[in-house]
C-alpha cells in the first residue's frame, strides 16, 4: 500500500482551531484567524489538546485529506470504506484508489486496533511530508 | 448576512491524478471529493436551524452558552420591516427578550440557561465544511421556489462562491 497526498486544507491545525473558536467566540473569521496567527503554534496545540481531551471530534472534520493509494486491493478498501461511512472511494484502475476523508475518521480509524495499520501508513505519510505536525503529534504523538 | 469560502479542494490536483492514471475526468465522479469549508456570519437562528438539518456537512456554531446577545445582533425579515405596526411590535417583542436575558444575567442566572428565553431572530455564527455533492442537494433544495427568503439568500451566496472556485465541477453538472 503506497500513500500520496494529492490536497489537504491549507494550514489545517489553524483552521481546526478557528473552528473550535468559532463555538466560543462573538469575533469575525479574520479577527479569530489573526488572533490564532498572534499566540502561535503553542496555543494552537493546546486548542487541540483540550478537543481531544473534550472529546470534541466534530472540529477535526474541517481537516480535509484527499489521498492517491495505490497497490491497494478492492476487498480492503470496501472494508475499510464501510467501517467508516464519511471516507469517501473513487476506483481508477485495479489497485489504485482516490479516496476523500478527514482527520476525525483518521483519528477514529488510527483508535481501532482492526484499522489502526491502515491510518498508520496515512499517518506516516503526512508526518514525512511535514504537513500538520502539531495535530500529528498531540494526536498521535509522532 | 456575509458568507465566506474559506478553503476548497484544489481540482487540478485531484485532475493531476486521473491524467497519471489515465482515467478520463468525469465531474459527476468527484461530487464526493471535492470540499467546501464556508465561514458565514450574521443570518438567523431560524436559517441556521434550517442549514444544520443538511446532516452530510460538518459544523460549528457560535455557542450561546459562552458568548453574549446583543441589542442589535437580530435579523428583521423584510416583511416585518416593510410593514409599521408589524415592526412596531416586532420590536417591542426583541426588546422584551433581551431585557428579560440581561435582567436574568444580572441576577446571576447563567448565560446557557438565560439564553431561554432569546428569540430565533438572533444573529450567529458557523463554520461548514461540505463535499459539492452534498452542496448540490443543499442548493436544490433552498433555492426552490418554497424555500424561505434568507436560507435562499444565504445558499445562493454559497453556490455562487463554490462556482467561481471550482467552475468546471459546477458547469458540466449545471448543463447535464
Amino acid at each position: 500500500m503506497k500513500v500520496s497526498l494529492v490536497w489537504h486544507t491549507p494550514n489545517p491545525e489553524r483552521t481546526i482551531a478557528v473552528a473550535m473558536r468559532r463555538c466560543y467566540s462573538t469575533k469575525p473569521i479574520e479577527d479569530i484567524e489573526v488572533e490564532l496567527e498572534q499566540k502561535g503554534r503553542e496555543y494552537w496545540k493546546y486548542l487541540l489538546t483540550r478537543a481531544l481531551q473534550d472529546k470534541s471530534l466534530d472540529v477535526f472534520e474541517h481537516y480535509c485529506l484527499e489521498l492517491l493509494i495505490e497497490d491497494t486491493p478492492e476487498a480492503e478498501m470496501r472494508r475499510v470504506a464501510t467501517a467508516y461511512p464519511f471516507i469517501r472511494l473513487l476506483p481508477l484502475n485495479g489497485r489504485d484508489w482516490l479516496v476523500a476523508m478527514n482527520a476525525r475518521t483518521l483519528i477514529e480509524m488510527w483508535r481501532d486496533e482492526i484499522h489502526k495499520p491502515f491510518a498508520s501508513t496515512i499517518v506516516e505519510r503526512l508526518n514525512a511530508n511535514g504537513t500538520s505536525p502539531v495535530f500529528n503529534s498531540v494526536v498521535f504523538g509522532v | 448576512m456575509r458568507v465566506k469560502l474559506l478553503s476548497h479542494t484544489e481540482l487540478e490536483a485531484v485532475k493531476y491524478v486521473l491524467r497519471v492514471k489515465n482515467v478520463s475526468f468525469d465531474p459527476s465522479q468527484l461530487l464526493d471529493h471535492v470540499v467546501y469549508m464556508f465561514e458565514i456570519e450574521d443570518c438567523s437562528r431560524v436559517t441556521t436551524h434550517q442549514l444544520v438539518r443538511h446532516r452530510l456537512a460538518s459544523y460549528d456554531q457560535e455557542s450561546q452558552r459562552f458568548s453574549s446577545a446583543s441589542r442589535e445582533g437580530f435579523v428583521t425579515p423584510p416583511s416585518v420591516q416593510s410593514n409599521e405596526s408589524a415592526m412596531r411590535v416586532y420590536d417591542q417583542a426583541l426588546k422584551a427578550a433581551y431585557q428579560a436575558f440581561e435582567s436574568m444575567i444580572a441576577l446571576g442566572v447563567p448565560k446557557e440557561d438565560a439564553r431561554y428565553v432569546l428569540p430565533n431572530a438572533i444573529k450567529t455564527k458557523l463554520v461548514m465544511t461540505v463535499t459539492a455533492k452534498s452542496l448540490m442537494h443543499i442548493v436544490w433544495q433552498r433555492t426552490a421556489l418554497q424555500a424561505q427568503w434568507e436560507i435562499k439568500e444565504v445558499v445562493n451566496v454559497m453556490l455562487n462562491l463554490a462556482r467561481e472556485a471550482t467552475p468546471e465541477l459546477w458547469t458540466k453538472i449545471i448543463e447535464r
